[in-house]
Protein backbone atom coordinates (compact mmCIF):
# COMPACT_ATOMS: atom_id res chain seq x y z
CA UNK A 1 0.00 0.00 0.00
CA UNK A 2 1.60 3.33 -0.36
CA UNK A 3 0.59 6.67 0.99
CA UNK A 4 1.18 9.89 0.27
CA UNK A 5 0.85 12.27 3.33
CA UNK A 6 0.50 16.15 2.75
CA UNK A 7 3.99 16.44 0.38
CA UNK A 8 5.30 19.13 -0.76
CA UNK A 9 7.77 19.98 -3.19
CA UNK A 10 9.76 22.55 -4.62
CA UNK A 11 12.00 23.42 -7.59
CA UNK A 12 14.71 26.06 -7.63
CA UNK A 13 12.62 28.14 -4.91
CA UNK A 14 9.14 27.36 -7.07
CA UNK A 15 6.98 25.50 -5.09
CA UNK A 16 5.07 22.80 -7.05
CA UNK A 17 3.15 20.58 -4.57
CA UNK A 18 1.39 21.94 -2.46
CA UNK A 19 0.03 19.58 -0.21
CA UNK A 20 -0.74 16.23 -1.34
CA UNK A 21 -3.15 13.17 0.50
CA UNK A 22 -3.17 10.35 -1.77
CA UNK A 23 -3.14 6.38 -0.15
CA UNK A 24 -3.86 3.67 -2.61
CA UNK A 25 -4.37 -0.26 -1.13
CA UNK A 26 -3.32 -3.51 -2.96
CA UNK A 27 -4.42 -3.86 -6.66
CA UNK A 28 -6.64 -0.70 -7.06
CA UNK A 29 -5.71 1.36 -9.62
CA UNK A 30 -5.79 5.22 -9.52
CA UNK A 31 -5.66 8.01 -12.20
CA UNK A 32 -4.47 11.29 -11.58
CA UNK A 33 -5.75 14.17 -14.39
CA UNK A 34 -4.66 17.28 -14.44
CA UNK A 35 -4.02 20.01 -17.09
CA UNK A 36 -0.45 21.24 -17.99
CA UNK A 37 1.62 22.39 -15.35
CA UNK A 38 -0.73 21.05 -12.29
CA UNK A 39 2.72 19.17 -10.86
CA UNK A 40 1.83 15.83 -12.66
CA UNK A 41 5.26 15.05 -13.68
CA UNK A 42 6.53 16.66 -10.55
CA UNK A 43 4.68 14.62 -8.84
CA UNK A 44 6.00 11.18 -10.55
CA UNK A 45 9.70 12.01 -10.27
CA UNK A 46 9.28 12.83 -6.78
CA UNK A 47 8.15 9.28 -6.00
CA UNK A 48 10.53 7.64 -8.21
CA UNK A 49 13.20 9.80 -6.01
CA UNK A 50 14.91 12.47 -8.47
CA UNK A 51 17.41 14.98 -6.59
CA UNK A 52 16.92 18.21 -8.47
CA UNK A 53 13.43 18.05 -6.20
CA UNK A 54 12.89 19.11 -2.50
CA UNK A 55 10.45 17.95 -0.75
CA UNK A 56 9.47 20.62 2.04
CA UNK A 57 7.24 18.41 3.63
CA UNK A 58 4.90 15.47 4.42
CA UNK A 59 6.13 11.97 3.62
CA UNK A 60 5.57 8.86 1.40
CA UNK A 61 5.31 5.80 2.74
CA UNK A 62 5.18 2.24 1.31
CA UNK A 63 4.06 -0.64 3.43
CA UNK A 64 4.06 1.26 6.18
CA UNK A 65 7.73 2.75 5.35
CA UNK A 66 8.47 5.72 4.66
CA UNK A 67 10.81 6.14 1.25
CA UNK A 68 11.47 9.94 1.29
CA UNK A 69 15.19 9.50 2.37
CA UNK A 70 15.78 6.75 -0.06
CA UNK A 71 17.83 6.71 -3.50
CA UNK A 72 16.23 5.87 -6.63
CA UNK A 73 18.09 2.79 -6.99
CA UNK A 74 16.73 1.87 -3.11
CA UNK A 75 13.18 2.89 -4.12
CA UNK A 76 13.23 0.32 -6.96
CA UNK A 77 14.26 -2.30 -4.73
CA UNK A 78 11.78 -1.63 -2.61
CA UNK A 79 9.29 -1.83 -5.32
CA UNK A 80 8.15 1.95 -6.70
CA UNK A 81 8.43 1.11 -10.54
CA UNK A 82 8.02 5.02 -12.85
CA UNK A 83 7.08 4.27 -16.16
CA UNK A 84 8.76 7.63 -17.59
CA UNK A 85 6.57 9.75 -20.00
CA UNK A 86 9.57 9.86 -22.21
CA UNK A 87 12.09 7.20 -22.20
CA UNK A 88 15.58 8.03 -21.92
CA UNK A 89 17.93 6.60 -24.84
CA UNK A 90 21.31 5.38 -23.71
CA UNK A 91 23.60 5.22 -26.68
CA UNK A 92 26.26 2.40 -26.20
CA UNK A 93 24.40 0.42 -23.41
CA UNK A 94 22.69 -2.39 -24.95
CA UNK A 95 19.17 -3.43 -23.53
CA UNK A 96 19.99 -6.87 -22.69
CA UNK A 97 23.17 -6.33 -19.87
CA UNK A 98 20.99 -3.08 -18.82
CA UNK A 99 18.37 -5.07 -17.95
CA UNK A 100 19.99 -8.23 -16.28
CA UNK A 101 22.31 -5.59 -14.61
CA UNK A 102 19.14 -3.92 -13.27
CA UNK A 103 17.14 -6.73 -12.66
CA UNK A 104 19.90 -8.92 -10.53
CA UNK A 105 20.32 -5.05 -8.49
CA UNK A 106 17.18 -5.45 -7.47
CA UNK A 107 17.00 -9.19 -7.13
CA UNK A 108 20.30 -8.81 -4.76
CA UNK A 109 19.19 -5.52 -3.02
CA UNK A 110 15.50 -8.27 -1.89
CA UNK A 111 17.60 -11.19 -0.44
CA UNK A 112 17.12 -12.91 -4.13
CA UNK A 113 19.47 -15.23 -5.92
CA UNK A 114 21.36 -13.52 -8.76
CA UNK A 115 19.97 -14.57 -12.43
CA UNK A 116 22.63 -16.29 -14.68
CA UNK A 117 22.35 -15.44 -18.13
CA UNK A 118 20.84 -18.54 -19.39
CA UNK A 119 17.93 -18.11 -16.67
CA UNK A 120 17.77 -14.65 -17.18
CA UNK A 121 17.27 -14.78 -20.91
CA UNK A 122 14.85 -17.33 -20.29
CA UNK A 123 12.60 -15.17 -18.35
CA UNK A 124 12.80 -12.02 -20.30
CA UNK A 125 11.64 -14.51 -23.18
CA UNK A 126 8.76 -15.37 -21.89
CA UNK A 127 8.17 -12.08 -20.61
CA UNK A 128 8.32 -10.89 -24.01
CA UNK A 129 5.68 -13.53 -25.42
CA UNK A 130 3.17 -12.90 -22.79
CA UNK A 131 3.25 -9.32 -23.30
CA UNK A 132 3.11 -9.63 -27.29
CA UNK A 133 6.24 -8.39 -27.47
CA UNK A 134 9.16 -8.61 -30.17
CA UNK A 135 12.28 -9.82 -28.01
CA UNK A 136 14.34 -8.23 -30.70
CA UNK A 137 14.20 -5.07 -28.87
CA UNK A 138 16.61 -6.91 -26.14
CA UNK A 139 19.41 -6.82 -28.96
CA UNK A 140 19.45 -2.63 -29.22
CA UNK A 141 21.07 -0.40 -27.42
CA UNK A 142 18.47 1.13 -24.40
CA UNK A 143 15.63 2.68 -26.19
CA UNK A 144 17.84 4.33 -29.08
CA UNK A 145 16.10 4.34 -32.40
CA UNK A 146 13.03 2.58 -30.82
CA UNK A 147 9.66 4.16 -31.88
CA UNK A 148 7.14 5.84 -29.57
CA UNK A 149 5.52 2.96 -29.13
CA UNK A 150 8.70 0.80 -29.08
CA UNK A 151 9.92 2.85 -26.10
CA UNK A 152 6.42 2.04 -24.43
CA UNK A 153 6.48 -1.45 -24.29
CA UNK A 154 10.03 -1.72 -23.01
CA UNK A 155 8.54 0.58 -20.18
CA UNK A 156 5.91 -2.00 -19.84
CA UNK A 157 8.88 -5.02 -20.26
CA UNK A 158 10.71 -3.42 -17.96
CA UNK A 159 8.04 -2.90 -15.10
CA UNK A 160 6.96 -6.70 -15.50
CA UNK A 161 10.65 -7.78 -14.80
CA UNK A 162 10.83 -6.23 -12.06
CA UNK A 163 8.20 -7.19 -10.64
CA UNK A 164 7.37 -3.97 -8.34
CA UNK A 165 4.96 -3.38 -5.84
CA UNK A 166 3.32 -0.05 -6.69
CA UNK A 167 4.03 1.89 -10.63
CA UNK A 168 3.54 5.36 -11.56
CA UNK A 169 2.28 5.63 -15.33
CA UNK A 170 3.63 8.84 -16.37
CA UNK A 171 1.68 10.15 -19.54
CA UNK A 172 2.33 7.11 -21.04
CA UNK A 173 -0.07 7.46 -23.60
CA UNK A 174 1.29 10.66 -24.86
CA UNK A 175 2.87 10.18 -28.48
CA UNK A 176 1.48 6.48 -28.84
CA UNK A 177 -1.34 5.89 -31.42
CA UNK A 178 -4.27 3.32 -30.59
CA UNK A 179 -3.10 0.04 -31.69
CA UNK A 180 0.31 1.04 -29.72
CA UNK A 181 -2.27 2.32 -26.67
CA UNK A 182 -3.99 -0.84 -26.47
CA UNK A 183 -0.96 -3.24 -26.55
CA UNK A 184 0.60 -1.19 -23.49
CA UNK A 185 -2.93 -0.77 -21.80
CA UNK A 186 -3.03 -4.72 -22.07
CA UNK A 187 0.49 -5.30 -20.86
CA UNK A 188 -0.70 -3.05 -17.39
CA UNK A 189 -3.90 -4.98 -17.35
CA UNK A 190 -2.23 -8.45 -16.92
CA UNK A 191 -0.23 -7.13 -14.11
CA UNK A 192 -3.50 -6.04 -12.46
CA UNK A 193 -4.72 -7.36 -9.46
CA UNK A 194 -2.74 -8.98 -6.87
CA UNK A 195 -0.59 -6.63 -4.75
CA UNK A 196 0.15 -4.37 -7.15
CA UNK A 197 -0.94 -0.90 -6.80
CA UNK A 198 -1.18 1.80 -9.75
CA UNK A 199 -1.12 5.04 -10.34
CA UNK A 200 -1.92 6.51 -14.23
CA UNK A 201 -1.35 9.96 -14.72
CA UNK A 202 -2.37 11.24 -17.54
CA UNK A 203 -3.78 14.35 -19.34
CA UNK A 204 -6.68 12.94 -21.68
CA UNK A 205 -9.61 10.48 -20.47
CA UNK A 206 -8.52 8.01 -23.56
CA UNK A 207 -5.98 6.53 -21.84
CA UNK A 208 -8.52 5.68 -19.10
CA UNK A 209 -10.72 4.04 -21.84
CA UNK A 210 -8.43 0.82 -21.93
CA UNK A 211 -6.48 0.90 -18.53
CA UNK A 212 -10.14 1.37 -16.26
CA UNK A 213 -9.02 3.31 -13.41
CA UNK A 214 -10.71 2.40 -9.72
CA UNK A 215 -10.57 5.76 -8.39
CA UNK A 216 -9.86 9.44 -10.10
CA UNK A 217 -8.56 12.34 -9.12
CA UNK A 218 -7.88 15.80 -10.46
CA UNK A 219 -4.79 17.44 -9.79
CA UNK A 220 -4.81 21.32 -9.95
CA UNK A 221 -2.64 24.13 -8.72
CA UNK A 222 0.06 21.45 -7.17
CA UNK A 223 -3.03 20.03 -4.83
CA UNK A 224 -5.74 17.45 -5.56
CA UNK A 225 -9.14 19.03 -5.88
CA UNK A 226 -11.48 16.56 -6.67
CA UNK A 227 -11.78 12.81 -6.35
CA UNK A 228 -14.35 10.35 -8.07
CA UNK A 229 -14.96 6.87 -9.62
CA UNK A 230 -14.36 6.63 -13.86
CA UNK A 231 -17.32 8.89 -14.22
CA UNK A 232 -15.12 11.59 -13.16
CA UNK A 233 -12.47 10.85 -16.32
CA UNK A 234 -15.85 11.32 -18.83
CA UNK A 235 -17.27 14.27 -17.09
CA UNK A 236 -13.96 16.07 -17.10
CA UNK A 237 -13.53 15.04 -21.12
CA UNK A 238 -16.96 17.03 -21.60
CA UNK A 239 -15.98 20.29 -19.51
CA UNK A 240 -12.39 20.52 -19.33
CA UNK A 241 -10.26 21.29 -16.64
CA UNK A 242 -11.55 25.08 -16.47
CA UNK A 243 -14.58 23.81 -13.81
CA UNK A 244 -12.72 21.92 -11.66
CA UNK A 245 -9.34 24.14 -11.31
CA UNK B 1 72.59 16.85 -14.12
CA UNK B 2 68.99 17.64 -16.08
CA UNK B 3 69.30 17.50 -20.00
CA UNK B 4 67.77 20.49 -22.11
CA UNK B 5 63.89 19.68 -22.48
CA UNK B 6 61.07 21.29 -24.34
CA UNK B 7 59.61 24.21 -22.37
CA UNK B 8 55.75 25.36 -22.16
CA UNK B 9 56.98 28.38 -24.56
CA UNK B 10 56.72 26.34 -27.48
CA UNK B 11 53.65 26.18 -29.12
CA UNK B 12 53.65 22.29 -29.23
CA UNK B 13 54.36 21.97 -25.35
CA UNK B 14 51.94 24.79 -24.25
CA UNK B 15 50.10 22.45 -22.02
CA UNK B 16 52.91 20.39 -20.64
CA UNK B 17 55.78 21.58 -18.37
CA UNK B 18 58.12 18.35 -18.93
CA UNK B 19 60.73 20.60 -17.10
CA UNK B 20 58.89 20.77 -14.09
CA UNK B 21 58.06 17.28 -13.59
CA UNK B 22 61.48 16.31 -14.03
CA UNK B 23 62.95 18.16 -11.29
CA UNK B 24 61.48 16.61 -8.75
CA UNK B 25 63.23 13.34 -9.68
CA UNK B 26 66.38 12.14 -8.86
CA UNK B 27 67.79 10.59 -12.03
CA UNK B 28 70.70 8.55 -13.26
CA UNK B 29 71.14 7.14 -16.72
CA UNK B 30 70.41 3.65 -17.16
CA UNK B 31 69.67 0.68 -19.01
CA UNK B 32 67.35 -1.89 -19.52
CA UNK B 33 70.09 -4.14 -20.78
CA UNK B 34 68.96 -4.87 -24.53
CA UNK B 35 72.58 -3.57 -25.89
CA UNK B 36 73.02 -0.76 -28.55
CA UNK B 37 75.94 -2.51 -30.16
CA UNK B 38 73.92 -1.66 -33.96
CA UNK B 39 74.18 1.50 -35.71
CA UNK B 40 70.68 3.33 -36.52
CA UNK B 41 70.39 4.01 -40.13
CA UNK B 42 67.82 6.70 -39.43
CA UNK B 43 68.97 8.28 -36.46
CA UNK B 44 67.23 11.38 -36.91
CA UNK B 45 63.69 12.56 -36.43
CA UNK B 46 61.46 12.51 -39.69
CA UNK B 47 59.47 15.12 -41.05
CA UNK B 48 58.40 18.40 -42.45
CA UNK B 49 60.59 21.14 -41.13
CA UNK B 50 57.59 22.59 -39.23
CA UNK B 51 57.17 19.39 -37.46
CA UNK B 52 60.54 19.08 -35.94
CA UNK B 53 59.71 18.66 -32.02
CA UNK B 54 62.90 16.78 -31.98
CA UNK B 55 64.97 17.47 -29.10
CA UNK B 56 63.96 14.55 -26.77
CA UNK B 57 64.10 12.19 -30.21
CA UNK B 58 67.87 13.61 -30.31
CA UNK B 59 67.92 13.29 -26.83
CA UNK B 60 66.85 9.43 -26.86
CA UNK B 61 69.58 8.75 -30.14
CA UNK B 62 72.62 10.28 -28.03
CA UNK B 63 71.53 8.23 -24.60
CA UNK B 64 69.94 5.48 -25.76
CA UNK B 65 72.03 2.26 -24.57
CA UNK B 66 68.70 -0.20 -25.55
CA UNK B 67 67.94 -1.08 -29.24
CA UNK B 68 65.31 -3.51 -30.48
CA UNK B 69 64.77 -4.42 -34.28
CA UNK B 70 61.43 -6.33 -34.50
CA UNK B 71 60.23 -7.79 -37.48
CA UNK B 72 57.79 -10.20 -36.18
CA UNK B 73 55.04 -10.53 -33.57
CA UNK B 74 56.37 -9.78 -30.58
CA UNK B 75 55.12 -8.48 -26.94
CA UNK B 76 57.83 -6.63 -25.35
CA UNK B 77 57.83 -5.18 -21.42
CA UNK B 78 59.58 -1.83 -20.60
CA UNK B 79 59.46 -1.58 -16.97
CA UNK B 80 61.42 0.76 -14.98
CA UNK B 81 62.89 1.48 -11.97
CA UNK B 82 63.20 4.17 -9.29
CA UNK B 83 65.51 6.83 -9.96
CA UNK B 84 66.41 5.65 -13.55
CA UNK B 85 66.65 7.28 -16.87
CA UNK B 86 65.85 5.26 -19.78
CA UNK B 87 66.05 6.02 -23.29
CA UNK B 88 64.67 2.72 -25.07
CA UNK B 89 64.43 2.76 -28.98
CA UNK B 90 62.39 0.41 -31.06
CA UNK B 91 62.65 0.42 -34.02
CA UNK B 92 60.02 -2.03 -36.25
CA UNK B 93 59.81 -3.11 -39.79
CA UNK B 94 56.91 -4.37 -41.32
CA UNK B 95 58.23 -5.95 -44.84
CA UNK B 96 56.13 -5.56 -47.63
CA UNK B 97 52.82 -8.03 -47.43
CA UNK B 98 53.66 -9.07 -43.90
CA UNK B 99 51.13 -8.82 -41.17
CA UNK B 100 52.58 -7.90 -37.82
CA UNK B 101 51.41 -7.15 -33.66
CA UNK B 102 53.13 -5.68 -31.38
CA UNK B 103 51.95 -5.66 -28.10
CA UNK B 104 54.10 -3.09 -25.68
CA UNK B 105 53.40 -2.87 -21.99
CA UNK B 106 55.17 -0.31 -20.54
CA UNK B 107 55.39 -0.32 -16.57
CA UNK B 108 57.70 0.59 -13.62
CA UNK B 109 58.17 1.38 -9.94
CA UNK B 110 59.19 4.82 -8.16
CA UNK B 111 60.44 7.66 -9.59
CA UNK B 112 61.98 7.36 -13.21
CA UNK B 113 62.11 9.13 -16.82
CA UNK B 114 61.58 7.08 -19.68
CA UNK B 115 62.41 8.91 -22.66
CA UNK B 116 61.25 6.68 -25.24
CA UNK B 117 61.38 6.23 -29.47
CA UNK B 118 59.74 3.65 -31.64
CA UNK B 119 60.71 4.00 -35.58
CA UNK B 120 58.35 2.47 -37.42
CA UNK B 121 58.61 1.54 -41.17
CA UNK B 122 55.03 0.04 -42.96
CA UNK B 123 55.86 -1.89 -46.01
CA UNK B 124 54.19 -1.99 -49.47
CA UNK B 125 50.79 -3.66 -48.27
CA UNK B 126 51.74 -4.85 -45.11
CA UNK B 127 49.66 -4.17 -41.66
CA UNK B 128 51.19 -3.42 -38.33
CA UNK B 129 48.78 -3.92 -34.99
CA UNK B 130 50.40 -1.86 -32.58
CA UNK B 131 48.94 -1.43 -29.05
CA UNK B 132 50.40 -0.38 -26.11
CA UNK B 133 49.20 -0.54 -22.81
CA UNK B 134 50.68 2.39 -20.66
CA UNK B 135 50.59 2.19 -16.85
CA UNK B 136 53.50 3.77 -15.26
CA UNK B 137 53.83 5.04 -11.71
CA UNK B 138 52.35 7.58 -10.40
CA UNK B 139 55.39 9.28 -9.78
CA UNK B 140 57.08 8.97 -13.16
CA UNK B 141 57.59 10.64 -16.04
CA UNK B 142 57.23 9.04 -19.98
CA UNK B 143 58.15 11.09 -23.13
CA UNK B 144 57.18 8.57 -25.78
CA UNK B 145 58.40 9.34 -29.72
CA UNK B 146 56.25 7.61 -32.49
CA UNK B 147 57.18 7.68 -35.90
CA UNK B 148 55.64 6.04 -38.71
CA UNK B 149 55.97 5.56 -42.22
CA UNK B 150 53.75 3.80 -44.17
CA UNK B 151 54.10 3.05 -47.88
CA UNK B 152 52.03 1.77 -50.79
CA UNK B 153 48.72 -0.08 -49.33
CA UNK B 154 50.52 -0.30 -45.95
CA UNK B 155 48.15 0.21 -43.34
CA UNK B 156 49.28 0.92 -39.16
CA UNK B 157 46.34 -0.04 -36.74
CA UNK B 158 47.88 1.46 -33.52
CA UNK B 159 45.87 1.51 -29.88
CA UNK B 160 47.49 3.66 -26.98
CA UNK B 161 45.53 2.44 -23.18
CA UNK B 162 46.74 4.89 -21.01
CA UNK B 163 46.37 5.03 -17.20
CA UNK B 164 49.48 6.73 -15.80
CA UNK B 165 52.25 8.07 -15.69
CA UNK B 166 52.50 11.15 -13.33
CA UNK B 167 53.23 13.16 -17.06
CA UNK B 168 53.27 11.04 -19.60
CA UNK B 169 53.68 13.16 -23.33
CA UNK B 170 52.98 10.74 -26.17
CA UNK B 171 53.69 11.98 -29.23
CA UNK B 172 53.04 10.02 -32.76
CA UNK B 173 53.95 11.50 -36.12
CA UNK B 174 52.82 9.78 -39.22
CA UNK B 175 53.17 9.78 -42.83
CA UNK B 176 51.55 8.18 -45.40
CA UNK B 177 53.89 8.25 -48.43
CA UNK B 178 52.45 5.77 -50.73
CA UNK B 179 48.71 5.45 -52.30
CA UNK B 180 45.32 3.51 -50.56
CA UNK B 181 47.71 4.08 -47.33
CA UNK B 182 45.88 3.67 -44.15
CA UNK B 183 46.66 5.26 -40.89
CA UNK B 184 44.31 4.24 -37.99
CA UNK B 185 44.80 5.30 -34.07
CA UNK B 186 42.69 5.19 -30.78
CA UNK B 187 43.15 5.21 -27.16
CA UNK B 188 41.95 5.64 -23.66
CA UNK B 189 43.12 7.78 -21.24
CA UNK B 190 41.71 7.43 -18.04
CA UNK B 191 43.23 9.87 -15.73
CA UNK B 192 42.59 10.61 -11.99
CA UNK B 193 44.68 11.98 -8.78
CA UNK B 194 46.70 14.46 -10.27
CA UNK B 195 48.34 12.62 -13.60
CA UNK B 196 48.46 14.63 -16.67
CA UNK B 197 48.76 12.85 -19.97
CA UNK B 198 49.11 14.92 -23.07
CA UNK B 199 48.40 13.03 -26.84
CA UNK B 200 50.53 14.82 -29.50
CA UNK B 201 49.12 13.42 -33.28
CA UNK B 202 50.48 14.89 -36.65
CA UNK B 203 49.61 13.01 -39.75
CA UNK B 204 51.01 13.42 -42.54
CA UNK B 205 49.00 13.16 -46.02
CA UNK B 206 51.65 13.04 -48.57
CA UNK B 207 50.48 10.49 -51.13
CA UNK B 208 46.28 10.48 -52.88
CA UNK B 209 44.14 8.40 -51.61
CA UNK B 210 44.73 7.73 -48.23
CA UNK B 211 42.81 7.40 -44.98
CA UNK B 212 43.78 8.54 -41.68
CA UNK B 213 41.66 7.71 -38.44
CA UNK B 214 42.01 8.83 -34.69
CA UNK B 215 39.42 8.19 -31.82
CA UNK B 216 40.20 9.46 -28.32
CA UNK B 217 38.26 9.26 -25.39
CA UNK B 218 39.45 10.58 -22.31
CA UNK B 219 38.07 10.28 -18.93
CA UNK B 220 39.02 12.50 -16.22
CA UNK B 221 39.05 12.27 -12.60
CA UNK B 222 39.98 14.25 -9.82
CA UNK B 223 42.65 16.76 -10.43
CA UNK B 224 44.19 15.17 -13.57
CA UNK B 225 44.54 17.16 -16.79
CA UNK B 226 44.68 15.79 -20.45
CA UNK B 227 45.79 17.57 -23.39
CA UNK B 228 44.87 16.25 -27.25
CA UNK B 229 46.38 17.61 -29.62
CA UNK B 230 45.74 16.39 -33.27
CA UNK B 231 46.93 17.31 -36.82
CA UNK B 232 46.45 16.36 -39.60
CA UNK B 233 48.44 18.04 -42.56
CA UNK B 234 47.07 17.26 -46.53
CA UNK B 235 49.77 18.07 -48.91
CA UNK B 236 49.18 19.31 -52.60
CA UNK B 237 50.13 15.75 -53.90
CA UNK B 238 47.03 13.96 -51.61
CA UNK B 239 44.37 14.24 -53.47
CA UNK B 240 41.00 12.38 -52.35
CA UNK B 241 42.65 12.19 -49.06
CA UNK B 242 40.23 11.27 -46.36
CA UNK B 243 40.83 12.32 -42.92
CA UNK B 244 38.79 12.19 -39.29
CA UNK B 245 39.75 13.21 -35.77
CA UNK B 246 37.34 12.46 -32.93
CA UNK B 247 38.39 13.40 -28.91
CA UNK B 248 35.79 13.36 -26.73
CA UNK B 249 36.58 13.63 -23.14
CA UNK B 250 34.20 12.39 -19.41
CA UNK B 251 35.20 15.29 -16.97
CA UNK B 252 34.04 13.06 -13.89
CA UNK B 253 35.27 16.03 -11.19
CA UNK B 254 34.96 19.82 -11.03
CA UNK B 255 38.90 20.12 -10.54
CA UNK B 256 39.95 17.82 -13.61
CA UNK B 257 40.81 19.51 -17.26
CA UNK B 258 40.74 19.07 -20.76
CA UNK B 259 42.77 20.80 -23.54
CA UNK B 260 41.73 20.03 -27.33
CA UNK B 261 43.77 21.65 -30.21
CA UNK B 262 42.19 20.38 -33.25
CA UNK B 263 43.92 21.26 -35.97
CA UNK B 264 43.91 20.78 -40.24
CA UNK B 265 46.00 22.01 -43.02
CA UNK B 266 45.38 21.16 -46.47
CA UNK B 267 46.92 22.02 -49.65
CA UNK B 268 44.70 19.70 -51.82
CA UNK B 269 41.49 20.86 -52.92
CA UNK B 270 39.79 17.18 -53.62
CA UNK B 271 39.76 15.76 -50.08
CA UNK B 272 37.49 14.83 -47.22
CA UNK B 273 38.71 15.66 -43.75
CA UNK B 274 36.84 16.47 -40.70
CA UNK B 275 36.98 16.63 -36.47
CA UNK B 276 34.97 16.35 -33.83
CA UNK B 277 36.20 17.12 -29.91
CA UNK B 278 33.32 17.70 -27.14
CA UNK B 279 34.01 18.52 -23.39
CA UNK B 280 31.01 17.14 -21.11
CA UNK B 281 30.31 15.50 -17.69
CA UNK B 282 28.18 12.34 -17.31
CA UNK B 283 24.48 12.88 -18.53
CA UNK B 284 21.98 12.97 -15.88
CA UNK B 285 18.97 11.69 -17.58
CA UNK B 286 20.47 8.23 -18.35
CA UNK B 287 21.66 7.99 -15.03
CA UNK B 288 18.13 8.74 -13.34
CA UNK B 289 16.49 5.96 -15.50
CA UNK B 290 18.95 3.82 -14.82
CA UNK B 291 18.89 4.37 -11.06
CA UNK B 292 15.14 4.35 -11.41
CA UNK B 293 15.47 0.54 -12.84
CA UNK B 294 17.30 -0.44 -9.34
CA UNK B 295 21.02 -0.31 -11.12
CA UNK B 296 23.09 1.45 -7.96
CA UNK B 297 24.38 5.08 -8.54
CA UNK B 298 28.52 3.72 -9.37
CA UNK B 299 27.48 0.76 -11.50
CA UNK B 300 25.07 2.95 -13.16
CA UNK B 301 28.33 5.70 -13.65
CA UNK B 302 30.56 2.43 -15.18
CA UNK B 303 27.67 1.33 -17.72
CA UNK B 304 27.63 4.82 -19.15
CA UNK B 305 31.91 5.65 -18.95
CA UNK B 306 31.94 2.22 -20.59
CA UNK B 307 29.64 3.07 -23.40
CA UNK B 308 31.40 6.36 -23.70
CA UNK B 309 35.04 4.53 -24.46
CA UNK B 310 33.25 2.12 -26.67
CA UNK B 311 33.99 3.92 -29.65
CA UNK B 312 37.83 3.11 -29.42
CA UNK B 313 38.37 0.31 -27.83
CA UNK B 314 36.18 -1.62 -30.68
CA UNK B 315 38.73 0.23 -33.12
CA UNK B 316 40.87 -2.65 -31.96
CA UNK B 317 40.69 -5.65 -34.79
CA UNK B 318 42.80 -8.39 -31.89
CA UNK B 319 39.51 -10.02 -30.37
CA UNK B 320 41.69 -10.95 -27.76
CA UNK B 321 43.30 -7.88 -27.07
CA UNK B 322 39.51 -6.18 -27.34
CA UNK B 323 39.04 -8.15 -24.15
CA UNK B 324 41.83 -7.73 -22.85
CA UNK B 325 40.92 -3.45 -22.57
CA UNK B 326 37.96 -4.34 -21.97
CA UNK B 327 38.57 -5.71 -18.51
CA UNK B 328 41.54 -3.42 -17.98
CA UNK B 329 39.05 -0.61 -18.49
CA UNK B 330 36.69 -2.64 -15.93
CA UNK B 331 39.02 -2.78 -13.40
CA UNK B 332 39.56 0.76 -13.33
CA UNK B 333 36.00 2.07 -13.00
CA UNK B 334 35.67 -0.69 -9.76
CA UNK B 335 38.64 0.52 -8.57
CA UNK B 336 36.88 4.25 -8.30
CA UNK B 337 36.32 5.32 -4.80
Amino acid sequence: MIKIKNLKAEIDGKEILKGIDLEIQPGKVHAIMGPNGSGKSTLSYILAGREEYTVTGGDIELNGQSILDMAPEERAAKGVFLAFQYPVEIPGVQMTPFMKTALNSVRKARGLKELDAIDFLKLMKAKCKELGISDDMMKRAVNVGFSGGEKKRNEVLQMAMLEPKFCVLDETDSGLDIDALKIVADGVNKMRGGDKSFLVITHYQRLLDYIKPDVVHVLAGGKIVKTGGPELAHELEKTGYANVA
Amino acid sequence: MLPDVPSPKLERWKYTNLERALKKLNLMPAALGWGSDVKLLNPHAPGEAQYKDTQLWDLNTSHTKDIKFITSDEIIEISAKDGQWLSPRLVIHVKDGQTVTVIERQNGQGGYWKNGVAQIIVGKNAKLRHYRIIDEAEGAVSTQFIHVKIDRDGSYEGYNHIEGAGLIRNQVHAELNGENGNFSIAGLNLLRGEQHADTTITIEHKAPHCNSNQTYKSVLDGKSRCVFQGKVHVHQIAQKTDGYQLSNALILSPQAEMDTKPELEIYADDVKCSHGATTGKLDEEPLFYMRARGIPEKEARSLLITSFCAQAVDTITDEGMQTHITEKLAQWLASRT
